[in-house]
């Protein structure tokens, strides 16, 4: 109940405080009135079971997630997922967060790579997959936040870089780049109104994932959503968790750098 | 807007690779097999991303032949815009046309337009060439997908606009030779007419078979297709057709 007044104050208070741009902004009017429309976020579920995931001991090795360093040390959680993808010195390379996760499982947890909650990596209307838990309980720890990710160390700026060159790069039986659909305000593909990467603040919004998504029935996550971008542009299917897909990653939380994340977001 | 070309870039970092692959070990045990990205440019990190990191599913089978690689490398006409940002400036949209107009081939017997109900299914589907952690099923036809970005039949309110609106397109323009063969070039090489463009070259990359082509020109152009409905006076001229 208590939780359920919460979120009910979350929402409210994201309404009362609407962008400036939105009211220029279609996708993001179209956004708002979604957000208004719902009476909770069904991604509420999700993120309580990924509260428990958290803690609970599991594995062979029988340990929780507790002590996972997302950047800020072991176990910081708030204000963590909105600083990443970041590189991490013990993994040798540039994470996201659901990366980081499988991570923690393998080295704390000890779980490998067959094991379900590794390798179970997206949910459906029947299961809720463990790591999307887990990444729900996480990001929500970074809500109202501002999207801020490092770009200290030179991998991170590269995995940037390139990102944004992958961005751009047009290819595939549509001859489409990223670029294609989502570089001009107020265009649409049929009905759906696209984010624009120039505009931060319809980018915060659209890169705010985990989002229940109304049409999915379940939580989906970042990798999920650029998994599916790729599948559209008829271009190779892309690895979860893959270097490329965290390079995409880099870019477009770069692009919404300075505004607010929703999280978890509630989408179509 | 790059000062190498994409050759130039890759071999450079490739000798400058050679020299420095074997001090990477230490810090980066997970990369103690490739090549030391930090002596890469963007550019050339992005390629290795594409094509050697294992980021994407190359191998996979795909419905044209071959495999999904092919989906990945770019054409001349990809890479240009893609390093230029779809703003290539005079020479490079010059040599875009070019390149474009070469690649028209033209059904024999001349350009003709074929049964527009057959074209509004193919104009409204969306099916076709997906491949990765689902597949579209080779023997479906593909469609066009122009609702996507165009409106066509002004009763169908699920279209886009990344396109112009193409309704009462053939009212406004008829459907003589020169028409037929200006749309024709459209769907099968836009970049003839406007490097860069975000539409899809539908013949080039063989996504539209010729007939699909004839359909959709005849649910475009020809008089009694719903997208054809008739204009109120000064129409035509407000949308700058
Ligand atoms: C052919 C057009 C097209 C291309 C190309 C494309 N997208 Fe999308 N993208 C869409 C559509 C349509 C949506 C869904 C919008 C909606 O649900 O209202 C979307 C949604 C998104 C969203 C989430 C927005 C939201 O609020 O739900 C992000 C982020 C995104 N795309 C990023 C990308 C990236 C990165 C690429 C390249 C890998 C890409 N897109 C390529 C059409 C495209
Ligand atoms: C991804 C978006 C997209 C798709 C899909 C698409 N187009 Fe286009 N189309 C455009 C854009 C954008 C233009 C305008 C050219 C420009 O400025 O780049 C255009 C222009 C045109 C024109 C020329 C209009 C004029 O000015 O006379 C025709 C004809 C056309 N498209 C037909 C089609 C048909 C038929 C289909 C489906 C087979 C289709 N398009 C699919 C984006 C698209």
């Amino acid at each position: 109940m208590l939780r359920r007044l919460l979120w009910y104050s979350i929402l409210l208070s994201g309404l009362a405080c609407v962008p400036a741009a939105a009211s220029d902004s279609p996708y993001l009017t179209k956004r708002q009135q979604l957000m208004m429309l719902a009476e909770s976020n069904p991604a509420e579920l999700t993120l309580w079971k990924g509260e428990e995931l958290f803690h609970e001991k599991r594995g062979p090795k029988n340990a929780s997630l507790e002590a996972c360093d997302f950047g800020l040390g072991p176990g910081v959680l708030e204000g963590a997922y909105v600083q990443m993808p970041r590189y991490f010195e013990d993994a040798g390379r540039v994470m996201d967060l659901e990366s980081r996760i499988i991570y923690c499982m393998k080295t704390l947890q000890g779980f490998t790579e067959e094991d379900a909650p590794i390798a179970r990596k997206h949910s459906s209307t029947t299961h809720t997959a463990d790591l999307v838990a887990l990444y729900t309980y996480i990001a929500s720890q970074s809500d109202g936040m501002k999207w801020d990710p490092p770009m200290d160390h030179p991998m991170e700026r590269l995995t940037r870089d390139a990102g944004e060159v992958l961005f751009y790069r047009r290819a595939g039986k549509m001859d489409f780049g990223c670029v294609s659909c989502h570089s001009e305000q107020r265009k649409r593909i049929r009905l759906s109104y696209l984010p624009s990467v120039h505009q931060p603040a319809e980018w915060a919004k659209a890169i705010s994932w985990p989002a229940y998504r109304i049409g999915h029935g379940v939580v989906r996550s970042s990798q999920h959503r650029v998994r599916g971008c790729y599948w559209q542009m008829r271009q190779a299917g892309l690895n979860f968790g893959s270097e490329a897909s965290i390079a995409i990653l880099s870019f477009w939380t770069d692009q919404a750098r300075g505004h607010v994340a929703t999280l978890p977001d509630l989408k179509r | 807007m790059y000062p190498w070309n994409h050759r130039t870039v890759m071999v450079t970092a490739l000798l400058a690779l050679a020299g420095v692959a074997g001090c990477a070990q230490q810090e980066t045990p997970e990369r103690s097999r490739g090549p030391d990205p930090l002596q890469m440019t963007p550019e050339a990190y992005a390629e290795y991303l594409v094509f050697e990191s294992g980021s994407f599913r190359l191998d996979q089978p795909v419905q044209e032949g071959g495999d999904a690689r092919q989906r990945m490398e770019q054409d001349e006409i990809q890479r240009l815009c893609s390093e230029t940002r779809n703003r290539p400036p005079a020479d490079v949209a010059a040599r875009i046309v070019r390149i474009a107009r070469e690649s028209i081939r033209y059904p024999e017997g001349g350009i003709q337009l074929g049964d527009w109900r057959k074209g509004a299914e193919l104009a409204r589907s969306g099916y076709g060439y997906r491949v990765g952690h689902r597949n579209d099923d080779p023997d479906r036809t593909a469609g066009g997908n122009c609702y996507a970005c165009h409106q066509m039949d002004p009763d169908e309110l699920g279209y886009g606009n990344l396109g112009p609106s193409l309704t009462n397109y053939g009212e406004l323009r008829g459907q003589g030779e020169s028409v037929r063969r200006f749309v024709y070039e459209m769907i099968y090489n836009p970049h003839a007419y406007f490097p860069c463009t975000n539409m899809p070259r539908f013949g080039v990359n063989d996504f539209l078979s010729e007939e699909s082509i004839s359909h959709i020109m005849a649910y475009l152009l020809d008089p009694e297709s719903p997208v054809n409905p008739g204009i109120e006076p000064g129409e035509g001229e407000r949308r700058g057709l």
